[in-house]
């Protein structure tokens, strides 16, 4: 009775739940495994007749797909570094001072979360071109690390916040500047929030394809964005496209499995704390 | 070296809530200072405006003769400890005690040799390599006094730093304290709330309340000549018996309790208490002043019958507890004499020891 109250109320549920958010991605797996007239046959087939590593070689020989790679990793890499110098001492501020705005500040930055991604691009899109930015790196770091800060700063705030104020006195009466308090106290004690924060940072660019389509595009040409011309005006090649998906999938899906935890407890670590 | 001087400060929060309303205070030199009170009393505000970690709102705090009002804490040259220790988590001893030295570039050996001796102090030269979070509660505590005295500050401040531990480990580092400041002579303030570490560990007491100072005075002065009501409730445990009575001139100038009892003035008093004539005062009597009656008496001891309510034996003493007209009373007698519930208990109530307190003011005449 009570096993079979744990599989309806619990493992059935869950078991849906999990099939429902893996199916696109195992079926897009699956096809980069599928031989061309496998994709296109009709009906479709559940279980493919055969598996071949055809449009993975296709991809990283006749494309430029390692290009794009090389591209999304510079991008999500300055992202993570330019959104931590910027998160950590913004958080720092937030959780240590008592300024005018503080409040309103914070709340701002959940705001702007709110609005649609296309708004904010059009102005950036103007300043990057006054700045003669267009198509470069800076560009959309720059850009990824716009959208992604507020959360960055919000959520590292919550990191600093468990750190207790006494010890950034104890330190200031031992002698330290502000300045010294971050980064010989504080710095080396949010080092899991860091953590954190920069997976948080490197997955939101990576995934990125708006900004890297309006702010760059051909000389830098992230992997997103790469996909995308996989889908021509008169064919769609199936084959490349869901190889380049599966291997543009991996990092983010590690990063994340490595993470979730420490998100998560990022996310509600200055809730409880009194 | 140096002496603290406190004048007419004041710290006011936002709404204009003072939290303290303006005190004066002169710390001499090497002198142990205790600031204690209750909870919100303004001592915790008044030390972390000393150390500067809270700006003043008006006034001047001095420290070895300046004006150290604008002085950022790490050039105040001072040494603070805190209630939870403040021990940097991923710094092992060594670094959390050489952490300000290693700030103000002291020289490699000059370092290990102040540590080393200050561990030696301490007795935790066993434990320099460890982190913090495998220490126990009083070697924390240790640990965050090492790191104050390796500096060898103008002041050592101390934030209620044996509030954390359990009641015997306080008492053993409490003597470890003042051991320390015998050694090393240093001008202290120590903020509590508990007045016995107060009592033990002061030259001079600071008792505190809603922001002011209710009186300043060694220990033993607080105890027998206190200022106000509140200081003399506050200092001594169990606290200071206090019942209304009336003063009258009875054949002799007497106080008259709530029960109609009246108790003759002790003559040397008599000219002290005369003005108030007639007046509802308060009559404030330690529990040590009213005990069995005993066979070698003192002139001025009078006797008062109790009628026994809760009987509290502590070994080397026992506490009775009744009430007279209401008035919750607390005696010290010698265990072996019997004593019981609902029963009576002749006690003698030394009269050279009483207090007289102004209704009004608060005051003791």
């Amino acid at each position: 009775m009570k096993r079979l109250r744990l599989l309806l109320g619990t493992e059935v549920p869950v078991a849906c739940i999990l099939a429902f958010a893996l199916f696109p991605w195992l079926w897009m797996m699956l096809s980069s495994f599928r031989p061309d007239e496998d994709l296109t046959r009709s009906p479709v087939r559940i279980i493919p007749g055969a598996l071949t590593l055809v449009h993975h070689i296709e991809l990283l020989q006749r494309t430029s797909f390692l290009d794009n790679l090389r591209d999304s990793f510079v991008v999500a890499t300055g992202a993570v570094m330019l959104g931590l110098l910027l998160a950590l001492p913004a958080a720092y501020a937030f959780s240590r001072f008592r300024f005018p705005g503080r409040r309103a500040l914070r709340v701002q930055f959940l705001v702007v979360n709110m609005f649609p991604v296309v708004l904010l691009v059009l102005p950036l899109f103007i300043v990057m071109r006054t700045l003669g930015l267009l198509d470069t790196y800076l560009a959309l770091i720059m850009g990824h690390a716009t959208f992604t800060l507020p959360f960055a700063i919000w959520l590292m705030t919550s990191y600093i916040d468990g750190i207790p104020g006494d010890l950034d006195e104890a330190a200031m009466i031992d002698g330290a500047t502000r300045m010294q308090v971050l980064r010989m106290v504080i710095l080396p004690l949010v080092v899991p929030g860091l953590v954190a924060v920069g997976i948080y940072l490197f997955i939101a660019s990576w995934n990125e394809y708006l900004f890297a389509l309006m702010l760059a595009g051909r000389n830098v040409r992230t992997v997103t964005v790469a996909l995308q011309m996989f889908i021509g005006e008169n064919e769609i090649h199936w084959g490349l496209l869901t190889a380049g998906g599966t291997v543009v999938a991996l990092p983010a899906t590690v990063l994340f499995l490595l993470v979730q935890r420490r998100l998560v407890g990022g996310l509600t670590g200055g809730a409880v704390k009194g | 070296m140096a002496q603290v001087s406190i004048r007419k400060v004041v710290k006011a929060y936002e709404g204009n809530v003072q939290a303290v309303k303006g005190i004066d205070l002169e710390i001499a030199d090497e002198e142990f200072v205790v600031l204690v009170g209750p909870s919100g009393c303004g001592k915790s505000t008044t030390l972390r405006m000393v150390a500067g970690l809270e700006e003043i709102t008006s006034g001047e705090i001095w420290i070895g003769g300046d004006v150290v009002n604008d002085v950022p804490p790490r050039d105040r040259d001072i040494a603070m400890v805190f209630q939870n220790y403040a021990l940097y988590p991923h710094m092992s001893v060594f670094d959390n005690m050489a952490f300000g030295l290693k700030l103000r570039k002291f020289p490699k050996d000059e370092i290990k040799r102040r540590v080393d001796e200050a561990a030696r102090i301490l007795d935790i030269q066993a434990l320099l390599e460890r982190k913090p979070k495998a220490l126990s509660g009083g070697q924390r505590q240790r640990v965050a006094m090492g790191r104050a005295i390796v500096r060898n500050p103008k002041v050592f401040l101390f934030d209620e730093p044996l509030s954390n531990l359990d009641a015997k480990l306080r008492v053993q580092m409490r003597t470890e304290i003042k051991k320390v400041h015998q050694t090393i002579p240093t001008t202290t303030v120590y903020v509590t709330h508990d007045q016995v570490e107060a009592m033990t560990l002061a030259d001079r007491v600071v008792v505190m309340n809603h922001g002011v100072i209710e009186q300043v005075g060694p220990p033993q002065e607080l105890y027998h000549n206190p200022a106000t009501r509140f200081v003399a409730g506050f200092i001594g445990s169990p606290a200071m018996n206090f019942l209304p009575v009336r003063v009258l001139d009875d054949g002799g100038l007497k106080v008259e309790l709530a029960n109609g009892v009246k108790l003759a003035v002790p003559p040397q008093r008599v000219d002290r208490y005369g003005p108030y004539k007639g007046r509802q005062m308060t009559l404030g009597l330690r529990p040590e002043h009213l005990t069995e009656i005993r066979d070698t008496e003192k002139p001025n001891v009078v006797r008062i019958d109790c009628m026994v309510d809760v009987v509290e034996p502590m070994g080397m003493e026992t506490l009775v507890h009744f009430f007279i007209d209401g008035e919750p009373v607390c005696a010290r007698i010698d265990p072996v004499t019997h004593s019981a519930p609902n029963e009576v208990l002749p006690l003698a109530a030394d009269l050279n020891n009483m207090h007289l307190i102004d209704n009004e003011s608060g005051k003791v005449v």
